[in-house]
């Protein structure tokens, strides 16, 4: 009787254990995961998730927009006609596009403003400045020069700088007090910028620096970094120059810039000094603010585009069968 | 009595639990493991919840794939995804070398404009590279992640262009593997099968030219071929009739890779069409796959009638690292 007993109760609780333990994993299922077969159609049970997807994006995107208030980032690219320089310019705005709060200054190498540069950057969707500046002949990389004979866009670098001082001296309140804490970059348009970059340089006191892949004839070149200042930098070419930093990896703040009237590139600097020549007006080396995670991260790469090989053209245009030049490229 | 007593426990203890076995295997843990397991060629393929969950669990075989909201400050999400819009896939192959990462990242910035785009990034390695995967995950577009290794003798050796081995073949028959294997022809999934190499430059308008195709859509191509661009001639009843190149113009498709789209239907309509491994003369790779798809009539003509350039078959220099001398300069462990 007694073993019978046991035996029963033993059951019993093994029941009811067992029975809670069903309620609860049900339970957790049916929290985490509506399809059930049964319960919702599929189809429905998809457009249920995608409306609160939409709706969630929405509300995502309207925070976006709202996000006036963050600093400011003018870029400024110096451009000049040549067979790529439409599929530069698209494949940079995508990635410009993506960036709130981005102002882009686009200098172009020439006497006015070309059709090409002007209808693409009315449909480019972006806020941007357009000018113009031409390079004097003698400053100017000839046909055959290899590129590294002489620098290239001081003039248009330094055309975005006039103009943003333009900008600095006319503006007032607000617009004065938003400017104090935006942040210059220089962005050639062949090189790759991730997005992350834009959000290391955004807030800049005086200059930022970060590492820059595929520069100097190395893998990437960057400041080192000790106790977070930079004491010196990591390249292999010409590390003796004051600041053997690469145009692409530094950023300045707009009031550096506009409190220092005087700092611009020098057309005539040797190549390689070109960005020493600009930064020396404006900090020293302990002035950097390193970025890109103790500038350890390449966020940035100094790609360049192939020329593209246009033998076939060229014999065509001779025979005066080229291709359509109403075609723009 | 006592022997139904017996019985009535044991069916006691027994039930709870073959209630929980199949309810389990109704619920999500079954093809949560399946997906897990993944297939054969080690894929990876991104399902993912609405946003109200961030948990483990998928939900059952959902093929109209969901990308998830990323609240990462970095990168704006993909636009929403539409029910209407045909889907985009875009097979890129791609392999290691120092520009690789520069080039996919400006790549998904531009595809991440691009409404219900999915990318078939497929890596001529022998396993997924943690660059590629880590990437492709951070970008939050909705992607599908596969690899397979050219044999060595497929392979370009170094610097030597041997123009009967093309680069990316096996990689781009991968994909088209997988999208027979994922989807049937009996489902009513509305796609566009589109290649594009990972340093060639798109425009967004590109893609909202190729959404309506209904068998295969071309248009003209920038930089190739020797010339400003390569195009299909196009007659004044809106066919395609020839090919304007000089590189043998009479290629049965004197088209780029990137010059074409394909409705995914066709592809799964006719399982047996491959881009041709071996013994292809150069400019012939188009061909080896379109010709047994369509014939030069059934072309559709876009951008605006094969008149503007979408499109450019840009290519990126080969970075000189001669800094990095025999036992390289920089540290090893930055990813670039």
């Amino acid at each position: 009787m007694r073993m019978r007993l046991r035996l029963k109760t033993v059951f019993v609780l093994y029941f009811m254990v067992s029975l809670l333990g069903l309620i609860y994993a049900l339970m957790q299922l049916g929290q985490r995961c509506d399809c059930r077969g049964h319960a919702m159609s599929k189809d429905q049970q998809i457009s249920q998730l995608r409306g609160e997807l939409q709706k969630l994006q929405e509300h995502i995107k309207t925070e976006l927009s709202k996000k006036t208030d963050v600093p400011k980032i003018y870029v400024i690219t110096p451009t000049y006609a040549r067979l790529v320089q439409k599929a530069e310019l698209t494949r940079l705005s995508h990635t410009f596009l993506h960036v709130p709060q981005l102002h882009w200054i686009v200098v172009e190498d020439a006497p006015q403003p070309t059709p090409l540069v002007t209808d693409f950057l009315a449909a480019s969707g972006l806020t941007y400045a357009h000018l113009h500046k031409l390079t004097p002949k003698d400053r100017k990389l000839q046909e055959g020069d290899p590129s590294w004979l002489k620098p290239r866009g001081a003039e248009q670098r330094n055309e975005g700088l006039r103009w943003l001082r333009e900008m600095g001296a006319a503006a007032e309140g607000k617009e004065a007090a938003a400017l104090e804490e935006a942040v210059v970059y220089f962005a050639d348009d062949d090189n790759t910028y991730s997005l992350q970059l834009f959000e290391e340089m955004r807030y800049t006191y005086r200059v930022s620096v970060w590492p820059v892949g595929l520069v100097g004839g190395m893998k990437f070149e960057r400041p080192v970094v000790e106790d977070g200042k930079v004491v010196r930098f990591h390249t292999g070419w010409h590390p003796n120059r004051p600041f053997p930093i690469d145009m692409a990896g530094f950023a300045v703040s707009l009031r550096l810039i506009l409190t220092n009237p005087q700092a611009r590139f020098d057309g005539d600097a040797q190549m390689g000094f070109l960005e020493s020549s600009f930064l020396q007006h404006l900090v020293t080396m302990d002035d950097f603010e390193p970025k890109a995670d103790l500038c350890t991260k390449v966020l940035v790469w100094h790609t360049r585009t192939e020329k593209p090989k246009m033998k076939r053209e060229d014999a065509l245009q001779k025979q005066g069968l080229g291709s359509d030049p109403d075609v723009e490229v | 009595m006592p022997k139904r007593r017996d019985i009535l426990a044991i069916v006691l203890i027994v039930l709870p639990w073959t209630l929980l076995i199949t309810v389990w295997h109704q619920s999500a843990i079954a093809p949560l493991l399946a997906i897990r397991k993944g297939t054969n060629d080690g894929t990876e393929t991104r399902h993912d919840t609405g946003p109200a969950t961030d948990s483990k669990e998928y939900c059952s075989q959902d093929k109209d794939i969901v990308e998830v909201v990323r609240t990462e400050y970095v990168y704006t999400r993909p636009p929403p995804w539409s029910d209407v819009l045909p889907t985009i896939h875009v097979i890129t192959p791609t392999y290691s070398r120092p520009v690789q990462k520069a080039e996919l990242t400006r790549l998904a910035n531009t595809f991440l404009h691009v409404p219900n785009l999915h990318w078939i990034l497929v890596e001529d390695s022998q396993r997924r590279t943690p660059l590629v995967t880590r990437l492709l995950r951070e970008t939050g577009l909705n992607y599908t992640h596969l690899n397979v290794e050219t044999p060595r003798n497929y392979k370009l050796r170094g610097d030597m262009r041997d123009p009967r081995i093309p680069r990316g073949t096996m990689q781009r028959n991968l994909a088209l593997r997988w999208l027979r294997e994922t989807f049937n022809s009996n489902s009513s999934q509305a796609g566009i099968v589109y290649f594009a190499d990972d340093d060639n430059t798109y425009s967004l308008e590109l893609f909202e030219e190729m959404r309506s195709t209904r068998k295969v859509s071309v248009w003209p191509v920038a930089f190739v071929g020797g010339l400003r661009y390569e195009s299909p001639k196009v007659n004044a009843a809106g066919k395609v009739y020839g090919w304007k190149t000089v590189f043998d113009p009479h290629r049965p498709f004197a088209i780029d890779m990137a010059g074409f789209a394909i409705n995914l239907r066709l592809i799964l309509f006719k399982p047996q069409a491959y881009f041709k491994l071996r013994g292809v003369k150069g400019g012939y790779q188009e061909s080896s796959l379109l010709r047994e798809l369509v014939t030069l009539n059934d072309l559709e003509p876009k951008a605006a009638n094969c008149t503007k350039i979408l499109v450019w078959h840009t290519r990126t220099e080969k970075p000189v690292l001669v800094n990095e001398g025999k036992k390289g300069f920089t540290d090893p462990n930055v990813e670039i």
